[in-house]
């Protein structure tokens, strides 16, 4: 269950507006916005798979400019991988795999 | 994980964010920071030349679990990418080399063997192959990803105990360009300032460089000081291509690849016919040549630019590239009060990168946008140390420690000297570069080649003919890294290794930074420090060679600890011996200060309590540089004391338009061009193996021109064919407002056989640099089919 901090730079002529888009999210808590328009925001999530849909999903809302990430913790979700609770639902093809393209 | 430790994780999360902007939150920071992680540990980030300090956090029990960035930190104060957030993911990945592998035979398996016997076929096949056909049979093929104390070593072994310098590195494939034109120009390698000049400029020219997914850090900075100064700072975008760099510019030029040298001297033409160069400067401080040896006057580099009236370079720039857009451009630069360019691969990946490198530092030169707050003519590096150990540590064929030629053999004995092994040691010829070495690697001319974090395999320009050499039984590959790559299934010997943050070392930045990665982690199995494999190598080829000056070459480092005492050895050694005086001068920044230091030390910094102050903050001006004041020749307050110009002075270039070496033609009607996504890492080994970053990118792309896509029937995501004179592949289809018509831009990442672009690329190179021109040449393309399905791949 990875939580991350992030400052999200906002078009302040729309910022209410995209306060009120993220609001929608539960897994997100913004912390405040300075007179630039940079939101301090953590996002908490039980996945690090939901973390990167959901931070790309907040970068396509018109007004938000930038999401810079400055902190990222993942301790829990390293331990259930490690002891075999989750298995990371993404795979590789891996050696041995056969031109898929090119007929 | 109980709530109110998960709540004090938030409450971190949040104040770390707060710090950077400078906000006040409700929390108290002691009570969050102390449960969050067992400790924090102070770093670089690896994943490209910005620089950016990061904390690793570990737990009790010593596993990597948390990331942040380093607030105090001036390359990125605190901020970053998620590639660098996410890379410590790796450590810890099943696919980690955990064992030495060898087999005779490259169509064998490989079996696990230990060290001791690892060691000795290394030592084995190299000693036997200097002794049975030379020293030049023998090679070393480095990266701009080890640390300086690797490369410096490496490069040691092979011009001191095997008496070659086939020395090179993957650098030669990315910045050589930029080298060449730095020593040309201004008499020395590397930028004057550095990111500070960002917050101080008013214009910004990035040309050939996508910063905003190849350097995002940087792009966030220099983003954040156009939306502050939005009237006052004008940045102007030069690319064939439109890319996510190009929404914060005030201008894009898209002009057609290859026309770059007749743009930039038209902008020269521009800025003399307007009378906006700065005569002052260019009397004090600048001369005008034609050859190395022919100098000219203004008159004779003015009537070399009558070529380039704005009007007949638009002719020859086509795109969007008008004469009015030309002379706004040259006019926003001359005018400024401080003009920076950015520039990257799509400068330096030329026939004629060293050329195009000379006609940005032409400007600058004309108009005095030098050694001011503001203004810099910086080439971004792609690579966290291709500055500190490549160029500065001699991991090249023809250059030495501390920005030395080999060529010259006063400077061949300073080093000899400095090693205690006999003069006329060092051969007195540079080796070959990156791609006459694979040339002789094909030929069989080079016999044992060492291959270190890095692969060529899919790196190189018209990968699959260097891949047929390197398959080649009677040679021997060593390949030491830390995953299974394209190289690796070539290799003979595979050595694992630590990486990052398992051992200790110093990366040199694109600002002449040095930071150093203290050792945190233990590594998995039985992956060790490339420092510790090479001395315990070369002291076994001692015992083959029968030679008491290959073990002299690393007795001062043998039976040393092997993470902290043995790599800061070799540091010390480096800095105190052959950094002294030169202009790369670092003996003031010693493990001692690099470890007190949250953002290290930017050279010349020749002692420790200037070192601890960071050092030298812009070069060459009295006042901020201790040598501009300690070399001064005159009273002026600039003094260019670089290596490679006696004279002292700038160099303003004539330089022509020249093409690429392969132009499009009836057969093969595009332009190829190729480059970075956001969140992936050259070859992916690494970042390919980090599920979030893999899944935002899974596979390459090729983008193109929607009146190219009509003309080919193509729509988005159709699997389309890139093909060339060398080779082909197959990739969907990105239909997009990016590269100019006529040309297609493919990402260069994947590891996937069919969509290995770099069997397409061609291998021609920079006469001058040796640099390859990935980033043009002709091919054509073709629908094959509509969208499919398709698997991300790592070997």
């Amino acid at each position: 269950m990875p939580i991350g901090g992030f400052v999200v730079v906002l078009d302040l002529s729309v910022s209410d507006e995209v306060l009120k888009q993220f609001s929608q999210f539960p897994q997100i808590d913004v912390h405040g916005v300075n007179e630039e328009g940079s939101a301090v925001v953590v996002i908490d999530t039980e996945t690090s798979d939901e973390m990167e849909q959901l931070t790309r999903q907040l970068q396509k809302i018109d007004g938000v400019l930038s999401l810079g990430v400055t902190y990222f913790h993942a301790e829990d979700e390293i331990e259930k991988i490690e002891s075999g609770e989750i298995k990371p639902s993404f795979s590789f093809g891996r050696k041995g795999e056969k031109s898929e393209n090119c007929s | 994980m109980s709530l109110s430790r998960r709540d004090f994780i938030k409450n971190t999360a949040a104040l770390t964010a707060a710090s950077y902007i400078g906000m006040s939150l409700p929390f108290v920071a002691g009570e969050a920071s102390a449960t969050d992680v067992a400790s924090w540990h102070r770093g670089t980030c690896r994943l490209c030349g910005t620089g950016c300090r990061v904390q690793l956090g570990i737990n009790s029990k010593g596993t990597p679990v948390a990331m942040r960035g380093e607030p105090k930190s001036r390359t990125n104060f605190g901020y970053l990418c998620m590639k660098g957030m996410m890379f410590y993911k790796i450590m810890n990945h099943p696919d980690r080399l955990k064992m030495p592998l060898y087999r005779e035979k490259k169509t064998d398996k490989f079996r696990e063997i230990s060290w001791d016997k690892a060691l000795d076929i290394a030592a084995q096949k190299f000693a036997e192959s200097k002794q049975k056909y030379g020293p030049n049979s023998t090679a070393y093929y480095g990266s701009g990803q080890c640390l300086t104390e690797e490369t410096y070593l490496f490069q040691k072994i092979m011009r001191a105990a095997l008496q070659t310098n086939n020395v090179e590195g993957n650098p030669r494939l990315c910045m050589a360009s930029a080298v060449g034109g730095y020593l040309t120009s201004f008499g020395a390698d590397e930028p004057i300032g550095g990111y500070a000049n960002i917050e101080k400029s008013s214009c910004m020219f990035l040309i050939g460089s996508n910063m905003a997914e190849a350097h995002p850090v940087i792009f966030r900075r220099v983003m954040r000081h156009k939306m502050n100064n939005k009237d006052k700072v004008k940045i102007i975008n030069a690319d064939p291509r439109i890319s996510a760099t190009s929404r914060i510019a005030d201008m894009h030029m898209q002009f057609k690849p290859g026309t770059d040298l007749a743009m930039l001297n038209a902008m020269a033409y521009t800025i003399i016919d307007e009378k906006l160069h700065d005569e002052q400067f260019i009397q004090d401080y600048a001369v005008f040549r034609q050859g190395k040896k022919v100098q000219v006057d203004m008159d004779t580099y003015w009537q070399s630019l009558q070529d380039y009236t704005p009007e007949k370079a638009a002719a020859i720039c086509g795109g969007n590239i008008t004469a009015q857009m030309i002379r706004e451009a040259a006019r926003m630069f001359a005018k400024s009060d401080g003009t920076m360019t950015f520039w990257c691969m799509g400068i330096n990946q030329r026939k004629r990168g060293v050329w195009a490198n000379n006609l940005i530092h032409n400007l600058h030169i004309l108009t005095g946008q030098l050694c001011k707050e503001g203004a810099d003519s910086f080439s971004l590096t792609g690579q966290p140390n291709a500055c500190g150990g490549v160029r500065e540590g001699g991991g090249l064929c023809h250059i030495l420690p501390g920005h030395r030629l080999v060529a010259k053999e006063k400077l061949r004995n300073q080093v000899e000297d400095a090693w205690g092994i006999p003069r006329g040691r060092i051969a007195p010829k540079p080796g070959a570069h990156t791609i006459k070495m694979f040339q002789q690697v094909n030929s069989a001319d080079i016999k044992a080649i060492w291959i270190n974090c890095t692969s060529p395999a899919q790196s190189l320009p018209n990968v699959d003919l260097y891949r047929k050499g390197m398959a080649r039984e009677d040679v021997f590959i060593v390949t030491s890294d830390i995953f299974p790559t394209k190289t690796t299934e070539l290799s003979n010997l595979v050595l694992p290794t630590a990486f990052h943050f398992e051992k200790t070392g110093v990366y040199g930045c694109t600002e002449r930074r040095s930071q150093i990665t203290p050792r945190a982690v233990v590594s998995p199995g039985e992956a060790r420090p490339e420092t510790w494999i090479a001395t315990e190598w070369c002291a076994r080829m001692a015992k083959y060679l029968n030679d008491p000056v290959v073990l002299q070459t690393v007795k001062p480092f043998l039976g040393k600890e092997m993470y902290v005492e043995q790599p800061e050895a070799i540091w010390d050694e480096y800095t105190q011996k052959l950094t002294k005086h030169r202009d790369n001068d670092l003996r003031g920044a010693t493990y001692k200060v690099l470890k007190q230091m949250a953002d290290g030390v930017q050279w010349p910094a020749a002692t420790e309590s200037y070192a601890l102050t960071g050092g030298t903050v812009m070069k060459f001006v009295k006042g901020s540089d201790p040598m501009a004041t300690s070399e001064s020749k005159d009273d002026k307050p600039f003094q260019f004391y670089g290596p490679a110009h006696a004279d002292r002075k700038l160099w303003v270039w004539v330089r022509p338009q020249a093409g690429a070496d392969e132009e499009p033609d009836a057969e093969w009607p595009m332009y190829l061009s190729t480059g970075r996504i956001i969140d992936h890492w050259h070859t992916t080994s690494m970042t390919g193996r980090i599920p979030e970053l893999m899944r935002a990118n899974p596979y390459s792309f090729v983008e193109i021109n929607p009146k190219d896509a009509l003309k080919h029937g193509i729509k988005p995501n159709d699997m389309v064919e890139i093909s060339s004179r060398r080779g082909k592949v197959t990739m969907p289809a990105k239909v997009m407002e990016g590269p100019i018509e006529g040309m297609v831009f493919a990402y260069w990442h994947d590891m996937h056989e069919d969509r290995m672009i770099n069997k397409v690329v061609k291998d021609s190179f920079d006469p001058g640099s040796k640099e390859p021109e990935f980033k043009i040449c002709a091919c054509r393309i073709k629908r094959v089919s509509g969208p499919k399905a398709l698997k991300p791949f790592v070997v």
